[in-house]
């Protein structure tokens, strides 16, 4: 399958009537075909939620159809994870996600907003959502939702969003532009090509296949992690790893790994108390 | 759903309000019950988060009235059994859930809480 043209984008209006022209609105347009191709847990993702324990409740910030919600296939039921999202169509197929009937946890909402109780959560995944919020403050915004989810003294955090990087297997094609290696990465739109044919229509005549273009903002190397720090620094929390000891009591925040899989950066994190 | 285990986390967050914004008071609800597979680990591990009075009260609200006022020293099978019941087999499917502080409405359509809020709500 030829890679897909990405083209740049420019966010010429407010970033929330934006992201809603070209993000939301179209989610909820191609819900039911971008599900069905949405089904593949990714390693590093799949892992992370095998190594959650017993008990622990989580949060799955952007969760579309919700594929990581049955999550582990193993010990279903000794963990919860609770499906977030802004496109209320995706919420619907995610509330029964998984083969096996289960009903699921799901909410209507948005990732930039705090509509949980403190010390809610034992863990949070953001998984290819924060790369649909058209500005960096937004973006570390996001991240920092996430961390302020999550337990205090033990919550782990999972972002995965997709980089400028693409590897051969990769569906996309980004144009290589001088720019975009300075840390900033790169506002592009990638199309979605929705046949209605999925639709099941009974008129005849063929119907022409639509376009849709949604926004993502691209992330460069470092861009990530640089992201966690600015939130750790606008949460008061310090960044690295817990000491053995301390005069006085400190809230921080451990990287426990970052890296590059199949075309997305992804960090993994750790709140931490002394 | 959303079930009580949900419900238990969920806070009013429009802005400004910050004091007495947990838990939100159903309203107007129409229940489903729904057996849930019991998983008796899941339960005595998820225990110590949960925010008890809240969920209490709330079952209370909702009809039932199994759990105690205070977390048992004893932790029995029944008990367990309660919980699970309490936390994973009531549905709350359509209604409103109302902050006690500010009482904004956050309504509930198939069962799906809607926690979006208007531009000039966020603050």
């Amino acid at each position: 399958m030829a890679p897909k043209e990405v083209t740049p984008a420019v966010i010429d209006e407010e970033p929330e009537v934006y992201e809603n022209r070209n993000v939301h609105m179209i989610y909820d347009d191609i819900a039911s075909h971008f599900s069905s191709t949405r089904y593949k847990p990714w390693p590093i993702i799949a892992n992370f939620i095998s190594s959650i324990p017993v008990g622990w409740i989580g949060l799955d910030s952007g969760t579309g159809n919700g594929k990581y919600l049955p999550l582990p296939l193993d010990r279903p039921g000794e963990l919860w994870t609770i499906g977030l999202d802004r496109s209320i169509n995706l919420l619907k197929i995610a509330r029964t996600a998984g083969s096996s009937g289960m009903v699921r946890e799901v909410v209507w909402g948005n990732v930039l907003d705090n509509a949980w109780r403190p010390d809610a959560f034992d863990y949070a995944i953001s998984i290819a959502t924060i790369h649909h919020l058209a500005t960096h403050d937004r973006r570390r915004k996001a991240i920092e939702r996430l961390i302020q989810a999550v337990a205090t003294n033990h919550g782990r955090v999972l972002i995965y969003v997709w980089a400028i990087e693409q590897d051969e297997l990769s569906k996309r094609k980004i144009p290589t532009v001088e720019d975009g290696h300075d840390g900033h990465g790169k506002d592009v739109v990638v199309p979605w090509v929705f046949s209605t044919q999925l639709r099941k229509t009974s008129q005849s005549a063929p119907e022409k296949p639509q376009t849709f273009n949604r926004y993502y903002h691209m992330f460069a190397k470092g861009e990530l992690s640089g992201l966690v720090a600015e939130a750790a620094r606008e949460l008061g929390l310090k960044l690295g790893p817990k000491p053995e000891s301390s005069k006085e009591s400190v809230e921080g925040l451990e990287i426990i790994q970052n890296g590059w899989e199949r075309s997305n950066y992804y960090v993994e994190l750790k709140r931490w108390t002394i | 759903m959303v079930r009580l285990i949900t419900h238990n986390l969920l806070a009013c967050h429009v802005g400004g309000c910050n004091s007495n914004n947990f838990p939100l008071e159903f309203k107007d609800v129409q229940i489903e019950l729904r057996e849930a597979e019991f998983n008796a680990d899941f339960v005595r591990a998820f225990l110590p988060k949960i925010a008890w009075k809240a969920l209490v009260d709330t079952a209370r609200q909702l009809g039932d009235t199994s759990l105690p006022d205070e977390q048992p020293t004893m932790i029995d099978d029944e008990f367990l059994k309660n919980l699970h019941h309490v936390l994973l087999e009531i549905h709350v499917e359509e209604g409103v859930m109302i902050c006690p502080n500010c009482k904004h409405n956050f309504p509930i359509s198939n069962g799906i809480p809607n926690m979006l809020l208007a531009e000039h709500e966020i603050g």
